[in-house]
């Protein structure tokens, strides 16, 4: 359904290519300007970042799907049928996220309990769990559950304990 | 791709659109309706992608900075951050907007046209695998990354380094938390530095959350996928194109549309991609 | 059988003088498609036979399905009884002891029950009900000569095969099929090391649930562009009859559900094989760490559930559509609400993509973000007592034909009531501490949309048997059939509640070691029972399906039950394109039953001299 003569057609094209490159651009840009890159000490508000770089990418994405896959000229119909069930997945994020960021503090909360409240015979604290190919145990803090976990008496844990720790001889 | 097969005429339907039924109501065959459903539902494939990064980031203590981990470009370039994957994105945008043209031709049933804005669509679409794969072997080979180990940790105190990795990081160096570093792989070790952290903790570096390296190259991945079925599907339609199949169908020049959506779709994929993996 | 109004040449005459020509059999020489054999019966595109296909090969996993639960029902029933005589069937999965006492091996058990969920779920409830039906109806009510896409519809039915001969084949494997239950989750499925059948058996299981996805999302695309696009002269959507309505939306909950799943099971798929972490965190294999750290197998249980809630409603939505035609025709009443009855098939499915995570409040979702979940879940009451009360309206004052079909839809009315009402239970979180993962919840499911959704599905096929075979299936082995099936299918899952509410959990092998649990033996023995009469029952519905097809009686009008829709003006034989000649185009709605004193007018019939359009 071209809607647009083939001369306009071909404009919106390279105006579509301008203006997706710019906020390409602006985007990267406000990414290394928030972080400190660019002005030496200068940060933006993370929010601020955020957002910024967030409603860009919608942008584009609106501007992608309109002009680009031609939404903006079918029957409004087509569009919400298509655009609207995109709505649901709104409560699919909030719901997610939420359960995340109740995940970590949980696992903080676990991670923040002294050793001994685990389990009698306090073993020493590894701050790092060694595995057997000699990398670290992954993030900071998370190495924690795992070892007061080993410390309960009932597990044999010998993968965990035998392992030399990393205090460096590598 | 079955129109030949339909046991439909469409031209009976051709009445003014509306919902009365024997007509189109979004004025738009089924094939091209068919093809809007599918990136729907492929829009939810890619969300529940997106979504369970974000669950599994949010659910972790540290993530690392992206801009610190994707800053390296060909060439023995390093600590450039985000330039190469911003030259990945303009490649797509660029192979989006040769799409748009040859649809636009299509429209004109211009045979040469289509096939030539095809063949750089095709071009742009191998650009950005090659990129990928550049980008893949770097942080594999390069920075031992891989979908079961991540050594892109973060700090979470501030403190200063007690010993250096011969790159980048030297003895004394100070750090900040939320500040990224790359562990060392060295004699297929890795090699965590000792540090002191301002409380003055003797601490060593720990590895990253492993999730980040096997979401980025699984979600990356199965974009790439998409991308290579897409330069799969343009250079079929792009050779029907060119021997004139198309031209003989009425309305052919529609296959070309719908590639063309699913093309854009790809593109479209890639701006929330490049939003969660390289921006946020 | 009530008077035809219109004879086979009146109807003829109607379509000939409204219906428009859409020069279909010019273009197609025929049925060029159906020359021989193959391209008639095995990669046909016709629509109806697909329908026939979808039909069989569900109807063939249901017996798949039920006898496994026949199998582990005798375990909970008769644990101390012998079972060497299942040996020959079950093979190494029965092990006999010394005293020759044949038991049943407890892995296999889980396989039993992990099958029958996903078979009765997925192969039957999905793809037997909405596959059969909406390809069935959709175009022949809508006055459409095929789907939009006849190929992808064949497509659509060889995914479903290939999906099933998978599954099938993990039944033969030496270490089993995957027995983690039908919901699969991780750390059983995600680490191949967990049990026999999280090896081989779910890597089978998975790589048929992708092939499903695949068959599904074929179909739903087909659906829902059909129904958009192909729709005769006249049919608008206000017009186009419930089962149509139903069968849109559940193409439109499967085409958004479904690829949500599949991304959960491609990330599965990469923790079986590949050793990420997406699914699994400190994880201890006989005291052993594993390298597996940051994941989180909740993580799971969300991307399933939000498929799997709407799942729920892409079983149960086709068997209302179907319900409230069938209700209708044999009411000889106009559907009480048709409107209500619309909007409420939308409210539900909106509702169904945001209550997903009723199913896991056990399982450790912050109790703060439940509270959302469970006020969404109570919502659904709402729409849900909206169909209900319309269904029992329609059969007020009606003249009502208590045949076959009829007694399947009050069946499935009683049904959805009450396994409705165990819902509002079960939604609510605090009391879904006592309830999960109890009989209760067995209970409630199966009633609510396992039993429902078959009497539904019986419904739809006792109505629409004729014409799918051009022969009714007999009516006393129906009553008969309906009869077992009701006070079966009560007998069976009625006792539950009371189990359930005990505290008697759900999966288990066998309860003797349970102080708590000894005094159900009688009842669980009684439920056994009961579900072997019913099962038995079922045996019966196929052998006359089958018996039928061949042997029943002929129908000899295009309209035996009066029926309004346009399904009823094809050809008793009708070929590919179904209308021999011109498609007949609508003039009115679905239900103009009893209307002015005319018994029933079809929708193909032009408004009566004075009259005017029903208002709906």
């Amino acid at each position: 359904m071209g809607h647009l003569s083939y001369e306009e057609g071909k404009k919106v094209v390279f105006k579509g290519l301008i203006i997706l490159g710019i906020v390409t651009l602006v985007e990267v840009f406000v990414a290394l300007l928030g972080k400190g890159y660019i002005i030496d000490g200068f940060h933006l508000p993370v929010w601020l970042m955020y957002m910024l770089m967030i409603s860009m990418s919608l942008y584009k994405a609106y501007f992608i799907v309109y002009e680009f896959m031609h939404m903006k000229y079918e029957v409004p119909g087509l569009v919400k049928s298509v655009l609207l069930p995109t709505l649901l997945l709104t409560w699919m994020l909030i719901a997610f996220f939420s359960e995340a960021s109740t995940w970590r503090k949980w696992r903080a909360q676990v991670n923040d309990k002294p050793i001994a409240a685990f389990s009698a015979p306090a073993a020493e604290t590894h701050h790092d769990t060694e595995h057997k190919d000699g990398s670290p145990s992954e993030v900071e803090g998370h190495a924690a559950p795992v070892d007061s976990m080993a410390a309960l008496p009932d597990t044999t844990h010998a993968p965990v304990k035998d392992e030399p720790k990393p205090e460096k001889h590598h | 791709m079955s129109s030949d097969h339909s046991a439909h005429s469409h031209d009976t339907h051709a009445s003014a659109p509306s919902w009365e039924g024997g007509s189109e109501p979004f004025k738009a065959s089924y094939g091209k309706l068919m093809m809007w459903y599918f990136l729907l539902s492929d829009a939810f494939t890619f969300s529940a992608f997106l979504v369970a990064y974000g669950t599994l980031r949010f659910s972790m203590p540290t993530w690392p900075v992206p801009d610190f981990v994707f800053s390296t470009l060909p060439f023995g370039i390093h600590h450039q951050p985000l330039i190469f994957v911003t030259i990945m994105t303009f490649v797509l945008i660029m192979s989006s907007v040769t799409m748009v043209r040859a649809v636009q031709e299509g429209h004109r049933e211009n045979k040469k046209g289509v096939v030539y804005w095809m063949f750089l669509t095709i071009i742009g679409g191998l650009m950005f695998l090659g990129c990928q794969a550049w980008e893949w072997t770097t942080l594999i080979k390069g920075e031992s990354m891989s979908i079961t180990k991540n050594p892109f940790g973060t700090h979470t105190e501030n403190g200063v380094y007690l010993e250096g990795d011969g790159h980048d990081i030297k003895e004394g160096d100070r750090f900040e938390a939320g500040q990224s570093y790359l562990i060392h792989y060295h004699d297929g070790h890795y090699q965590p530095l000792k540090m002191k952290t301002d409380a003055g903790e003797i601490k060593v570096q720990q590895m990253g959350p492993k999730a980040f390296g096997a979401l980025f190259f699984f979600i990356t991945g199965f974009h790439g996928f998409h991308v290579f079925s897409g330069v799969v599907f343009l250079l079929i339609i792009m050779l029907n194109v060119a021997s004139g199949i198309y031209s003989k169908r009425k309305n052919g020049y529609e296959m070309v549309e719908k590639i063309g959506l699913y093309w854009h779709f790809v593109d479209l994929v890639w701006v929330f991609v490049f939003l969660v993996f390289y921006l946020l | 059988m009530s008077a035809n109004h219109h004879t086979h040449i009146e109807t003829d005459i109607h379509i000939e003088k409204q219906g428009f020509d859409d020069h279909f059999h010019e273009h197609h020489e025929g049925d060029k498609f159906q020359t021989n054999f193959i391209f008639k019966y095995i990669f046909s595109m016709d629509h109806k036979m697909i329908a026939r296909q979808f039909l069989i090969t569900g109807m063939l996993w249901a017996i798949i399905g039920a006898a496994m639960s026949i199998i582990f029902r005798l375990q909970l029933g008769f644990p101390n009884e012998s079972m060497a005589w299942l040996k020959p069937i079950l093979g190494k999965w029965i092990t006999i002891n010394e005293a020759g006492i044949g038991s049943l091996d407890p892995e296999f058990y889980y396989g039993l029950v992990t099958m029958h969920g996903t078979i009765i779920v997925f192969f039957v409830l999905t793809a037997g009900l909405s596959g059969t039906f909406s390809n069935l109806l959709i175009p022949l009510q809508l006055g459409a000569r095929d789907m939009a896409s006849p190929f992808l519809n064949m497509l659509s039915y060889w995914f479903f095969f290939l999906s099933g001969a998978v599954l099938l084949y993990s039944l033969f494997l030496s270490t089993g099929p995957f027995s983690g239950g039908w919901t699969a989750y991780p750390p059983l499925s995600a680490l191949p090391q967990a049990s026999s059948g999280s090896g081989a058996g779910m890597t089978l299981w998975l790589v048929s649930l992708a092939l499903f996805v695949v068959s599904v999302l074929l179909g739903g695309m087909n659906y829902i562009t059909t129904v958009l696009n192909l729709r005769t002269k006249g049919m608008s959507l206000w017009r186009m009859p419930l089962t149509v309505w139903a069968f849109l939306v559940t193409a439109i909950l499967a085409l958004l559900s479904f690829p949500v799943l599949f991304s959960g099971f491609l990330l599965l798929i990469f923790d079986r094989s590949l050793g990420t972490s997406f699914y699994v965190s400190d994880i201890f294999i006989n005291g052993m760490a594993l390298d597996r750290i940051g994941g989180s197998p909740i993580l799971y249980q969300h991307i399933f559930w939000f498929l799997g809630h709407p799942e729920v409603y892409i079983i149960i939505l086709p068997a209302m559509g179907l319900v409230s035609e069938v209700l209708s025709v044999h009411a000889r009443k106009p559907i009480f609400g048709y409107r209500a009855m619309v909007y409420s098939i939308l409210a539900i499915a909106f509702l169904s993509f945001i209550v997903w995570a009723h199913h896991m409040f056990m399982s450790g979702v912050n109790p703060f973000i439940s509270n959302f979940f469970v006020v969404f879940t109570l919502i659904i009451a709402v729409p849900s007592a909206v169909k209900v009360f319309n269904w029992i309206s329609t059969l007020y004052g009606g003249n009502i034909r208590l045949n076959t079909p009829m007694l399947f839809c009050i069946g499935f009315v009683s049904m959805f009531i009450s396994g409705g009402l165990t819902g509002i239970f079960l939604g609510n979180s605090a009391i879904d501490i006592q309830q999960h993962d109890t009989y209760f919840v067995v209970a409630h499911f199966h009633i609510v949309m396992g039993v429902a959704a078959f009497f539904g599905m019986f419904a739809g096929i006792y109505h629409w048997f004729p014409k799918m075979f051009g022969r009714f299936m007999n009516e006393t082995l129906g009553k008969v059939h309906f009869w077992i099936t009701m006070v079966g299918a009560y007998a069976v899952f009625g006792p539950m509640h009371f189990l359930g509410m005990a505290g008697v959990p759900r999966r288990y092998y066998r309860f003797d070691s349970f102080e708590a649990f000894q005094g159900f033996d009688d009842m669980n023995k009684f439920i056994t029972v009961a579900a072997i009469i019913t099962f038995f029952a079922q045996i019966m519905f196929v052998v006359n399906f089958f018996w039928s097809m061949y042997k029943g009686r002929k129908m000899t009008t295009q309209n035996p039950w009066g029926a309004n829709t346009l399904e009823w003006t094809t050809p008793i034989e009708a070929g590919h394109g179904n209308w021999p000649g011109k498609i007949p185009s609508v003039q009115r709605w679905a239900y103009d039953y009893g209307k002015d004193g005319i018994e029933f007018t079809q929708q193909h019939v032009p408004l009566r001299e004075g009259e005017e359009h029903s208002s709906h």
